[in-house]
């Protein structure tokens, strides 16, 4: 098992095999994301903030239609039962120390975002003799880019003023979601011969 | 790869060498990662010494707190990995970040150590290092760590360096890449939006202390080592010729000379701080000479009048 995809192809693309399963998790995290920020988004925006709360709405859906025609997709039977694995871990957990239910939904969504954007790099598994020309390849890039960008607005969230009250049970929550999720991104890169250099 | 545990986290951390012999911790900076060591942990064994180094929490291979990293806890890390070497001589030495640490275990368990080396380090954040730290964590959130490393880079190494690697940047930048991930080096970065002066608990400090600090390094230019200088009493400062930020990716076999020198002489009861002025020798194994007599140390160019 290697930390990296391969065996490359002649002109250093990655197995398809490997694009179908990283596509998928990544299309399954992002979308599940896209969908909650799009519940959440109001028709007319009220407060500052929400403006970010669109932009993160519209880079998530970007990242979903990029995968969707830059991977090179073919038949895993195995995506069936972990797709459900996957869609199961995204439901909402609101964290029950914070009596503002509102305000736990969103922490809770805010958790999973800091996770997915902050621990899960695609671009890392890409070995030096990748094609920075093959669609996939720069997908990758441009999505683990982008997650460090989209990561600030739920570091700016959960270091916030209005969770100091609840630290503890934020940092926990978000440990437990960051664990949760590197699992999951281990197992499905296991499953195509890649090691996860950061698995517990 | 052995790890300790410091409440849910582990760090991740190796011990080299003889097992009698008198230890050098090594602390990385911040974008470091243990395995830069290497060159040292191999030239300090010749030299009979123990090597202890290790990943603090949110680098390589320790584990990454997701929202808060403190420097406290930094601090505890170290002083765990100090316990595991037992109670024989300890030489802590830390560049920038690192050294900041070292110099808070100094602080907090200087009874421990037998000697310390802060180098490319400071005290204080005085507008200059507050800005100039600010913008890097600002390239960072925008650029990720690739831009972090393209920010620093130029800074940190001389024209020398830079220019046989200049069309291979990349690959000299993509272990460093690899390692670090955008939030923890962003919370490392963080870890100082509470920082307060160290500068009144120097004193405190009872230990040999050798500052190193690079001639041309402008991230930490001489004022902030002169701050250790003068408030750590049993102190030298050392000025390394030509060199920058990170002398010790650029000079490793010139560092690693003045850290076994400054041990062997402080467990030979040679070493007088004596709050003095240096200039390392070009190369490892030469002379030191002294500052020269009536010239500021803290010029660039030769201005007569000392702030000794």
């Amino acid at each position: 098992m290697s930390e990296f995809f391969g065996p490359l192809d002649s002109e250093g693309g990655v197995p398809p095999r490997q694009q179908t399963r990283v596509a998928a998790f990544l299309i399954s995290a992002h979308g599940a994301l896209a969908r909650q920020f799009a519940f959440a988004l109001p028709m007319k925006l009220k407060s500052a903030w929400q403006t970010e709360l669109n932009a993160q709405f519209y880079r998530e859906s970007e990242i979903v239609s990029l995968l969707l025609r830059a991977a090179t997709w073919v038949p895993d039977l195995a995506l069936a039962y972990m797709a459900a694995t996957w869609e199961g871990a995204w439901l909402l957990q609101p964290i029950k120390v914070i009596p503002d239910q509102s305000l736990a939904l969103v922490v809770d969504l805010a958790t999973r975002a800091h996770a997915v954007h902050a621990s899960i790099r695609p671009a890392a598994l890409l070995p030096v003799e990748a094609n920075p020309h093959d669609p996939f390849v720069m997908a990758l890039r441009r999505i683990e880019f982008e997650s460090g960008r989209l990561l600030q607005a739920q570091i700016l969230l959960l270091k916030g003023p209005e969770l100091v009250p609840f630290r503890d049970a934020v940092s926990s929550a978000l440990e437990r979601r960051h664990a949760e999720i590197r699992r999951l991104w281990t197992e499905a890169l296991e499953g195509v011969g890649i090691a996860n250099r950061r698995a517990e | 790869m052995p790890f300790l545990s410091h409440g849910s986290y582990r760090i991740r951390y190796e011990v080299e060498g003889p097992a009698k012999a008198p230890a050098y911790v090594l602390v990385n900076g911040l974008t470091q990662y243990a395995e830069l060591w290497a060159t040292y942990c191999n030239a300090l064994i010749a030299r009979q010494f123990r090597v202890a180094t290790f990943d603090l929490l949110g680098q390589g291979a320790s584990d990454k707190p997701a929202l808060f990293i403190s420097q406290d806890d930094q601090v505890e890390a170290l002083h765990l990995l100090i316990k595991e070497l037992g109670d024989g001589p300890v030489f802590l030495s830390g560049i920038s970040f690192g050294g900041v640490i070292a110099l808070r275990y100094a602080i907090a368990h200087g009874e421990r150590l037998a000697g310390l080396v802060p180098m490319s380090c400071f005290a204080e954040l005085p507008p200059q290092l507050f800005l100039l730290g600010n913008a890097l964590r600002t390239g960072l959130i925008l650029g990720g760590t690739s831009y972090l490393q393209d920010l620093l880079l130029p800074m940190n190494v001389s024209d020398q360096w830079l220019k046989p690697v200049l069309d291979k940047l990349d690959s000299v930048k993509r272990q460093g890449w690899l390692v670090n991930d955008v939030y923890a080096l962003q919370n490392l970065m963080e870890s100082f939006l509470d920082f307060e002066p160290l500068t009144p608990q120097l004193a405190s400090i009872g230990v040999p202390t050798m500052i190193l600090n690079g001639e041309f390094d402008f991230l930490t230019p001489r004022a902030l080592h002169e701050t250790l200088r003068v408030h750590i009493p049993n102190s030298s400062l050392v000025i390394i010729p030509g060199a920058y930020h990170a002398f010790t990716l650029e000079k490793p076999a010139l560092t690693v000379d003045l850290l076994a020198r400054f041990a062997e002489d402080v467990l030979g009861g040679r070493w007088q701080g004596n709050k003095a002025v240096w200039i390392a020798p070009e190369e490892a194994g030469g002379a030191f000479a002294p500052f020269p007599a009536g010239y500021d140390h803290l010029r660039a160019i030769p201005m007569q009048g000392t702030a000794r």
